[in-house]
């Protein structure tokens, strides 16, 4: 077996070194900048977000739609759970899997489900993660037809859905089932990617990184035979974003 | 992958008489191609983060050694581990070990070229792993027991029909050749049983991030994040120079990668894995490992001329730009890396002998340049590959060119540098090839000049020379 320190000599020794040498601040890079910068740069976005909440939003919902989401605009939390019972009943879904996002709970998503006749699950097992219970949360998702979240963020720049996996936030929830709803409040979504990965840097200086991230953007895709753009390979055939407020 | 790069003439000859291979990699021009240039012209900030993008890679290249030895700490700090592999031997071993001390049955891949540096799939099904390609792209190329062909669109020379041939086992010669969606929805199907049964995948890293030691994964399919998801051990696979140094280098990288690779501003999936499962995950991988491969990587390290060519962030966009990639194939190339950056680092890392044909497939456009996010002056380092396997490399034995070659040249120069000489070599040459000229063209002489006339026609040689004619018209003697 290759021995660490023998494999990052050969590295020193190409570089024309003796000894690693740590590398003097340099502007290319956001690595050498401290935490106190970092947790500005997270406030700045933040901040953004809040204030430009309204125009992101509207961008938010432009770019969402180029990528292949089906966005539906509602200042109504009524009109909202209307519009998942109306998804719920189009695909004739017998099983629903949630997250547990509390914007879910304002517009009546249980209720919402209940009504149409499915059944709605939360895949949330308290820290219990033997493998029996791992076993069953994956096949309630490769089972489930629709899969219900909330965003952790949005990015106007690029139309995405951002989402960190954890207790209550399944992998699988936004992946497995054919179709995935995400619902989005105001103030949630960022400008650019630059401000998401602020704030993710901040997380990570503050030590608050979550343990994995994915960024939505559209429907699964592959153009993989003759260069024909296919919707629905591995993930979601269909992605449905829900904007609360003022469209 | 045992590199084939000495038949780069015969592969190719075959790729430019197959009219339908020459339709298919159309789609590398008409979409990938030109899907970058719009998506570039619609950034306006475009040539900004393309200075930025090389300016992180320049600076995380010449401190390789350092963040190699963060990354390596910090992935530990998550629970994760680390195995480093001087080679593709080693790196391919140190994973089937693996998979056998954890019992492994089936083992999924998401498209990753570093494996096929390792000739990972193979190797593996060899040990008795069921192991499948998820990427579709990749899959159709396992199906079909080649190589890829492209770094983002491995199946891109493939028909449907040929796809059909692969993905459906009804489908019979004659038969209506099913459309793309419906040969994507028959590959959903059979792949999402595997998704289901597998409990180890074998991944690519497109960026890690040594800071926080984290990798980043692009896809559209979603097999990124099914592989990071769904078996219980994850194993991510990267060339050692994949490397940023922040979290925050990645909102960059990210947009110079993508746009090039496909002309998307985003790719549908962006995940980014920090450690494996948290204790109060639903689900996720038990375990993660990172597995870091030099395999002649310090070769383009070491060499001032050739160390650019690791800021290489593997989008494909100077093989969409290159008019050589787009005749003669990926598979001409004969390794894992085809185009323009496979012309250069295939060469170095597999042998400069083997190789010597790829640095000369190339016309020195320099459309690769221009396309390449990160500014890799890749013309630059074509020419000096060619100076070396002709001339100038001092291992001798890395010298293409034969004794008889340079002898020829030698008597050319001499030739040259002496009026005399020079137009005696003209009038010899003139009176040989004469009786071989039809109409004006030489198009069949016999070797050595053969070389030249198989491919291209010339000009018969003038009965006289330019000077004389010229003496002769303005009636001076001469």
């Amino acid at each position: 077996m290759a021995d660490r320190a023998k494999f990052i000599s050969i590295v020193t020794t190409g570089l024309g070194r003796d000894q690693i040498v740590a590398p003097s601040a340099d502007s290319a890079t956001a690595g050498f900048d401290d935490a106190a910068v970092a947790k500005a740069n997270a406030d700045s976005a933040m901040a953004d977000a809040n204030s430009r909440s309204t125009e992101l939003a509207d961008q938010m919902a432009t770019m969402a739609d180029t990528n292949g989401w089906k966005v539906h605009r509602t200042s109504n939390p009524e009109d909202a759970a209307d519009l998942v019972a109306k998804i719920c009943e189009e695909k004739n879904a017998k099983s629903v899997l949630r997250s547990t996002h509390e914007v879910l709970n304002q517009i009546g998503v249980d209720t919402a489900v209940a009504n149409t006749g499915a059944s709605l699950g939360i895949t949330q097992h308290d820290g219990d993660n033997s493998a029996e219970l791992v076993d069953a949360s994956k096949s309630a998702a490769f089972t489930a037809d629709i899969g219900i979240t909330g965003v952790d963020y949005a990015i106007a720049e690029t139309g995405t859905v951002v989402l960190h996996p954890r207790s209550g936030l399944s992998r699988l929830v936004s992946l497995a089932p054919p179709t995935h709803i995400a619902v989005l409040r105001p103030g949630e979504v960022l400008d650019s990617l630059d401000e998401l990965f602020a704030m993710e840097r901040n997380d990570f200086m503050s030590g608050n990184l979550a343990g994995s991230m994915n960024l939505i953007s559209g429907p699964s895709k592959t153009a993989d035979i003759e260069g024909t753009t296919v919707t629905g390979i591995h993930g979601p055939l269909e992605v449905h974003l829900i904007i609360l407020g003022e469209a | 992958m045992k590199p084939i790069t000495a038949n780069f003439r015969s592969k190719a000859a075959q790729t430019l008489n197959n009219a339908q291979i020459q339709e298919s990699i159309e789609h590398v021009y008409t979409g990938f191609f030109k899907g970058r240039l719009t998506a570039a012209s619609d950034t306006p900030e475009w040539e900004d983060l393309r200075t930025k993008g090389k300016a992180i890679k320049d600076h995380t290249i010449a401190h390789l050694d350092y963040y190699l030895d963060l990354l390596a700490t910090n992935v530990e700090k998550n629970g994760g581990s680390v195995f480093f592999a001087d080679d593709a031997e080693e790196a391919r071993q140190h994973i089937i070990d693996l998979a056998h001390k954890r019992d492994i049955k089936t083992v999924i891949k998401s498209k990753s070229m570093v494996s096929e540096e390792m000739g990972l799939e193979k190797a593996m099904n060899a040990e008795g792993f069921e192991t499948v390609e998820t990427d579709l792209g990749e899959y159709i190329i396992q199906l079909a027991n080649e190589t890829p062909y492209h770094l983002i669109a491995p199946a891109v020379h493939k028909s449907r029909e040929d796809v059909a041939k692969l993905l459906d086992d009804d489908f019979k010669e004659g038969d209506r050749v099913p459309d793309a969606t419906e040969l994507t929805m028959m590959a959903r199907k059979k792949l999402r049983g595997v998704f289901e049964r597998a409990d180890m995948s074998v991944t690519g890293v497109n960026f890690a991030v040594a800071e926080s030691g984290s990798i980043a994964l692009v896809t559209n399919e979603g097999n990124g994040r099914m592989s990071t998801t769904v078996p219980r051990v994850h194993v991510a696979v990267m060339g050692m120079e994949k490397i940023v140094p922040s979290i925050q280098d990645l909102s960059t990288m990210l947009r110079i990668l993508i746009r090039s690779a496909t002309g998307q501003r985003i790719s549908t999936y962006v995940t980014m894995v920090n450690e494996a499962r948290k204790s109060d995950e639903e689900e996720g991988p038990e375990e993660f490992h990172l597995v870091i491969m030099n395999n002649g990587r310090q070769n383009l390290l070491e060499d001032p001329q050739m160390r650019e060519s690791l800021n290489c962030i593997r989008c494909g966009a100077c093989l969409n730009a290159c008019p050589v990639y787009r005749k003669v194939g990926g598979h001409a190339y004969g390794w894992v890396y085809p185009g323009p950056i496979g012309a250069i680092v295939s060469p170095v890392l597999t042998g400069v002998k083997d190789a010597s044909n790829l640095p000369s497939a190339s016309s020195l456009c320099g459309a690769c340049h221009d396309a390449c996010p990160v500014k890799i002056n890749i013309p630059r380092m074509l020419l000096e590959l060619r100076w070396r396997t002709a001339e100038g490399s001092t291992d001798k034995s890395e010298r293409a060119s034969s004794a008889k070659e340079r002898g020829v040249w030698k008597m050319w120069r001499m030739g040259m540098m002496g009026r005399k000489r020079f137009d005696m070599g003209a009038r010899l040459a003139g009176l040989a090839l004469r009786p071989l000229s039809r109409n004006g063209w030489l198009k069949k002489a016999p070797p050595p000049i053969s070389g030249w006339t198989s491919t291209r026609d010339f000009p018969s040689i003038s009965s006289g020379s330019l000077r004389s004619k010229l003496s002769k018209r303005l009636g001076r003697s001469k």
